[in-house]
């Protein structure tokens, strides 16, 4: 941790995780990774099952030196971080006993196969429920396991499109364009994590367990900002509103060495300010920012007003850099900040101060990888890396002996290729 | 059959505007008892922000104040009074969780930062919730919802290679990342308190929230030293990846064709067998590579079609295809939506019947209603808050108004 970390925060005794003690049987599928890395590194033992030919993660890219291989996605090594991983064939009756077996001893499972295939295979929630009435069970599926549209296929685009997000997002004068890195799948993770760690709780204190369904297109529709309420208010359908300026002192700038952001809208006095620092540098004509009109929205959103502001704040952006931009807006508090890339991101003074990336080996390199960390710094029971994303099947053994399984069990389940 | 999970459970809630307050009402949402602390001296920004029921404007008409509001009530403690601290603080002794999403430095100002809590509640659960944490040298950036999506890559990433960077369009890290966080966060220290007694500090940056769920794009630039491109809405397991326009008005189709097998169905479906035996598009490989050939032909197909026929049709044949739809659509014609329930009507007081969402994901074993109370009006539950919780009499509760404590 950081030595600049404030002393408020008592150290935490070794090997205290908030989770303690739950297992989480996470089912590689489309959704749950994120949600099982979630509850890893706060210290539940999340055991991701994953298909004898690997979870869908592992063919998913960017790859180490662009070189595609079981263990050389990125996604894979980032998404499955801290859990245990072995494999099982799910639709081999072989390999329904073991997962049974492993249920029987879990606080919850988190599955995102098509609804009722899991019923199917006599791993619905009945099943595994009966003999573990604690057990949370939680199933991600694109629109949620029941209604017209359960057994539709999806994808994280067509999540995007269906869930209302990819209205709001791209050019106004092109197409829409969906938030990157799916966030789709990323945001049923997210509130999959949440729902489960309620039904967990409300299982630790009633002894009950429950179902919990998740339905990412409604995910989806919690992103979306006030759209909603201005077509129930208004009946104003929003849309994309596309890059640049949004009014006069908001929106997207070049400047020297990319893009910065500004938000200098007249809630919080925010335009003087922005005035001063253009009358400072010298910028032609920058007086007139100070005339009435400039404070008012109807006027700011006009055209001409926008194009008369972006003359006079390109003089000012153009020749600096976003660090430079940044201090400048710093110092006169003006939300200014840049836009910027990953490259930026990673070196970030303020990301290093708070000793925010994590390092975590990895099985074909001899530097380990670096990633983000602690979404969370909770000062009794710290985000922990517990370890690099499993290789295939990497824990059978010491999980399956749990099970009472040896060696010669293994040899003969893989030869069957349940595992 | 459950109750609500949360039901006991007592919020003292700081948070305004952004992601904060989505954070406390998932809590309130699941039962939590969930206490906002507002006073008309300073009032939740978002109050004066739109839409507002039918375009007029007013405290008490704001629905992007309204739904991340609801099932909360409110409490009109002027904290600029020297009185309020003490007020404050016989809340927080009966309470589990304080949460804020300040600025750094502004609980401590009011002497109301994690030490001066545990003086009167040893093991609350304090979630500090700021847009970079609270230490480090950018600490006391201001920022809001979009500059969160700049800083933390996000903004740069979406949109198109050759055109300006253009993020989701919306404050997307105040509505998942940073409030799907810090619930899951406060939910894990109220575990950790149940099972110990002890209770903790939660610093989080919601910037740091939002990296977090780039991790990919991250590990490609620390790893393979790339900085990763906007990629529109192609995706590298899926060729053709795209939206594609459709009879009527910027009405979209956006279809994910992963297999040979969802071609197939594709091609059939748009009446071009020509396309299956095309060897530029005979393997996800080359229809990658001859990607803008394929946008084209497709966009050709599809502009004519009206976009919910061919969408089920798509869908029927196991090829991923939806709609780009509307804040309307999804009200008026989604009928999963529908089915599921999602938008809550709830009854206001100024606003009328409007909508919200409820969480995006059911307990089937919870028997009550999650969707219980709209959001609250400015001070709306002082007085009983005063009498049930801080056992005040009416005449003190007059006198503290009248003294403007209560405000």
């Amino acid at each position: 941790m950081s030595a600049t970390a404030p002393a408020t925060r008592p150290p935490a005794a070794p090997g205290s995780g908030a989770l303690d003690g739950l297992r989480i049987l996470e089912v590689a599928g489309l959704f749950g990774a994120y949600c099982g890395k979630l509850f890893a590194e706060l210290g539940a033992d999340v055991i991701l099952v994953e298909p004898p030919g690997g979870a869908p993660q592992r063919r998913t890219g960017p790859f180490l030196d662009e070189a595609p291989g079981p263990d050389g996605s990125l996604t894979f090594a980032y998404l499955h971080s801290s859990k245990r991983g072995v494999t099982l064939d799910l639709d081999t009756a072989d390999g329904q006993v073991l997962f049974r077996g492993l249920a029987a001893s879990a606080a919850a499972v988190v599955e995102s196969a098509p609804p009722g295939a899991l019923d199917a295979r006599g791993l619905g929630y009945d099943a595994l429920g009966a003999p573990n009435p604690a057990l949370v069970y939680t199933s991600i599926t694109p629109f949620g396991r029941e209604g017209p549209y359960a057994d539709l296929p999806a994808s994280d685009l067509t999540l995007m499109a269906l869930g209302g997000l990819l209205c709001l997002g791209g050019y106004d004068d092109g197409e829409p364009t969906r938030a990157y890195g799916d966030q789709a799948l990323r945001a049923a993770d997210q509130f999959a994590a949440v729902g489960t760690l309620l039904a967990i709780l409300q299982a630790e204190a009633t002894g009950q367990g429950q179902r919990v369904d998740v339905s990412a297109q409604e995910c989806v529709v919690l992103a979306l900002e006030n759209a909603i309420q201005y077509y129930d208010l208004e009946g104003t359908v929003r849309r994309r509103l596309g890059a640049g300026q949004r009014q006069a002192g908001i929106g997207v700038y070049p400047c020297a060495d990319g893009h910065i952001y500004l938000l200098a809208t007249t809630y919080g006095q925010k335009w003087d300010p922005l005035v001063h620092w253009l009358m400072d540098a010298g910028v032609k004509g920058a007086e007139q920012f100070l005339e009435p009109r400039w404070r008012t929205v109807e006027w700011l959103q006009q055209e001409e007003a926008k194009a008369i502001f972006l003359e006079a704040f390109l003089q000012l952006t153009l020749p600096r850099t976003k660090a430079e931009l940044y201090a400048g807006g710093v110092e006169r508090q003006l939300p200014l900040c840049p836009i910027n890339t990953p490259a930026d991101v990673l070196a970030s003074p303020q990301l290093a101060a708070r000793g925010y990336f994590a390092a975590a080996a990895h099985p074909a390199l001899d530097r380990p990888l670096v990633m983000p960390g602690a979404p969370y710094q909770l000062s009794a029971t710290p985000w922990r890396l517990r370890g690099p994303a499993p290789t295939l099947g990497q824990h059978n053994a010491e999980i399956y002996a749990e099970l009472g399984l040896g060696p010669a069990d293994l040899a003969h389940l893989r030869a069957a290729a349940v595992l | 059959m459950l109750g609500l999970p949360l039901r006991g459970v007592r919020v003292v809630d700081f948070t305004w505007q952004g992601a904060g307050p989505f954070t406390t009402k998932a809590l309130a949402d699941h039962g939590a008892e969930v206490v906002r602390i507002e006073s008309s001296r300073r009032l939740d920004g978002l109050r004066s922000m739109g839409p507002y029921r039918d375009g007029i404007k007013g405290l008490e008409r704001s629905g992007y104040f309204a739904n991340r509001n609801s099932n909360k009530r409110d409490f009109a403690l002027n904290l600029k009074h020297p009185a309020a601290r003490d007020l404050a603080l016989r809340l927080i002794a009966q309470s589990d969780i304080v949460a804020n999403n300040f600025g750094p430095g502004t609980m401590e100002a009011l002497r109301l930062a994690y030490d001066d809590v545990r003086a009167v509640r040893p093991d609350v659960i304090y979630l500090a919730m700021s847009v970079n944490g609270s230490y480090g040298p950018e600490r006391d950036e201001v920022g809001y919802g979009l500059t969160v999506s700049s800083r933390t890559a996000l903004h740069y990433l979406c949109g198109l290679p050759d055109r300006l960077p253009v993020g989701t369009g919306t404050n997307y890290p105040d509505h998942v990342a940073a409030p799907c966080h810090a619930t899951f966060a406060v939910l894990a220290a109220l575990r950790h308190r149940r099972r110990t007694g002890q209770g903790q500090y939660i610093d989080l940056s919601q910037a740091e929230t939002m990296i977090a769920l780039l991790g990919p794009a991250i590990l490609d630039c620390s790893a393979n030293g790339r900085v990763p491109t906007r990629q529109g809405n192609r995706d590298a397991a899926a060729a053709p990846s795209g939206v594609y326009l459709c009879a009527g008005a910027d009405r979209w189709l956006a279809l994910s064709v992963a297999t040979d097998a969802q071609w197939r169905a594709l091609a059939d479906e748009l009446d071009a067998p020509e396309w299956t035996t095309d060897p530029r598009f005979a393997t996800l490989v080359a229809r990658h590579q001859h990607h803008d050939a394929l946008d084209a032909a497709i966009a050709a197909r599809t502009r004519d079609r009206e976009p919910y026929a061919l969408m089920d049709a798509l869908l029927r044949r196991g090829v991923p295809a939806g709609v780009m739809q509307t804040a309307e659509d999804l009200v008026e014609r989604d009928p999963q939506l529908r089915f599921r329930g999602h938008f809550a009507r709830l009854d206001h007081p100024e606003m009328g019947p409007s909508l919200y969402d409820a969480p995006p994901f059911r307990l089937q074993g919870v028997a009550e209603p999650i969707m219980r109370t709209p959001a609250p009006l400015v001070g709306q539950h002082t007085r009983e808050i005063c009498r049930e919780r801080l056992g005040l009499a009416d005449a003190e509760i007059d006198r503290l108004i009248a003294d403007e404590v209560l405000l």
